[in-house]
């Protein structure tokens, strides 16, 4: 049939969380999961190329539309919104530490970044880009950090596999190094 | 230490602007074949000076000439009249580590080191793991400012009201948060004669159960607001994180900023006589 297509960007446009797979399937379950991956590929590349203000991406698991970058200015003068409040440098050097290394402790980090984090911890933790998930075995039970489901959307990651990869990551260091 | 720099390695480089407030003195003279100086407060810590210098110096990483790198980095520890040891202990601990591992190549020992034990390598490593973090930064920094000109629906319109919602479970945080604006709001409300009641931890959790198990479920914030005196608010409190640690029951939030609800959690329900 070649109503899926539109049939998902009607999904898609009526759904404010980012619409998962699975939901898709419920909705569509005559649908197989290559087919619907395939048209939601072939859409995101026409809403990419075509003369449109908007466009398709896969966010925090699941597809969502948003407006390119070029269309900012008009967008926040509608909303009133001045400029986005952005991360510190200490705060962002300690969600690398966290992503890479969760569930990771306030020490853990400590160690890696060669200074306090606890107040970097604090802004992550009231901004939910970070979550307590338990306490790790060890003395003094110390808590453990990992990601949200909000850090993803934040960055406009699909899931932890899109942050740099260990290959990719000695290669920007070998280059450094050279 | 400015008698090890050799002259032929300073090197043209952008390099963060030049410091005009300098102070004079003491400090200038540590670093005066240098141009500039950055700030202290410019580096993340003392991983990040150390690769400042390492990457000024275009020395590799895993061979630091330490007396080079030790001098520079002392250098800027000069700069300073006096340490804030809350905001520079780190940068302390480094110099420490930098000058024992100078001390570990200069000491004579009774038996010279192992050809492949290094003392450097521990550092080299950790330089090498944060460098990792600069650049996962970099690039989450990049990402940041991508996403700030992008905008999503859900920006707009609250997520309509379900059947089903999805609740969170609540931490410590988030109940400590809205007791102490209740407290705040409380404080404003007009001083009442104290009773000089005495109320008990357990006869308290008691009521809280009871109430529970009445009316299934509880608003937090108005529970506590309920209680006639400061004393019992706060004992109610307690009781709430008591239960709650206990796991006997537990406490959810339907939306951020929404009304924090509690709940007996199920086995306790079902094991009530």
């Amino acid at each position: 049939m070649s109503d899926l297509k539109p049939a998902l960007e009607a999904l898609i446009f009526i759904s404010v969380e980012p619409l998962t797979m699975d939901k898709i399937r419920e909705v569509l379950p005559e649908r197989s999961e290559e087919e619907i991956s395939a048209a939601l590929e072939e859409l995101a590349s026409e809403f990419e190329s075509g003369p449109r203000a908007i466009r398709l991406t896969q966010t925090g698991g699941g597809w969502v539309f948003s407006t390119k970058p070029d269309y900012d200015a008009p967008v926040r003068k509608l909303l009133q919104i001045e400029r986005r409040k952005k991360l510190s440098p200490a705060a962002l050097e300690t969600l690398s530490v966290v992503a890479y290394h969760q569930p990771a402790t306030a020490p853990e980090v400590m160690s890696i970044r060669g200074v306090d984090s606890t107040t970097a911890l604090h802004t992550l933790l009231e901004n939910k880009l970070v979550k307590i998930s338990g306490r790790r075995d060890a003395p003094g039970r110390p808590l453990l950090y990992r990601t949200t489901e909000k850090f993803l959307a934040y960055f406009g990651l699909n899931s932890l596999d899109d942050l740099p990869q260990e290959e990719e990551l000695r290669k920007i260091l070998e280059a450094g190094n050279a | 230490m400015t008698e090890v720099r050799d002259p032929s390695q300073e090197e043209d480089q952008p390099v963060p602007p030049p410091e005009p407030a300098e102070p004079a003195g003491a400090a200038a003279a540590a670093e005066p074949a240098e141009g500039y100086q950055v700030k202290l407060e410019f580096f993340e810590g003392p991983l990040d000076l150390l690769l400042f210098l390492i990457k000024k110096k275009k020395v590799d990483i895993h061979d630091i000439p330490v007396a080079v790198i030790t001098g520079e980095y002392l250098g800027y520890l000069r700069t300073r009249d006096r340490i804030n040891l809350d905001r520079e202990a780190e940068f302390l601990l480094m110099a420490a580590l930098l000058i024992y591992i100078k001390s570990q190549f200069l000491l004579p020992r009774e038996q010279p080191l192992e050809p492949d034990v290094d003392p450097r390598r521990e550092l080299a490593e950790r330089l090498e793991d944060y460098r990792r973090v600069k650049i996962v930064s970099a690039r989450l920094r990049d990402l940041e400012e991508e996403q700030s000109q992008v905008w999503r629906r859900a920006a707009l319109t609250a997520p309509l009201p379900e059947e089903d919602l999805d609740l969170v479970e609540v931490s410590l945080f988030d109940l400590a948060e809205s007791f102490f604006a209740m407290m705040k709001r409380k404080q404003a409300e007009p001083p009442k004669v104290l009773k000089g009641k005495e109320i008990s931890l357990a006869e308290k959790m008691d009521e809280i159960v009871a109430a529970l198990k009445a009316r299934g479920v509880l608003d937090f914030l108005d529970y506590l607001d309920a209680q006639e005196t400061l004393e019992e608010a706060l004992v109610a409190f307690f009781c709430l994180l008591e239960l709650i640690k206990a796991r006997l029951v537990i406490a959810v939030q339907e939306q951020l900023f929404h009304a924090i609800k509690v709940w007996l959690r199920k086995e306790t329900k079902d094991e009530a006589p």
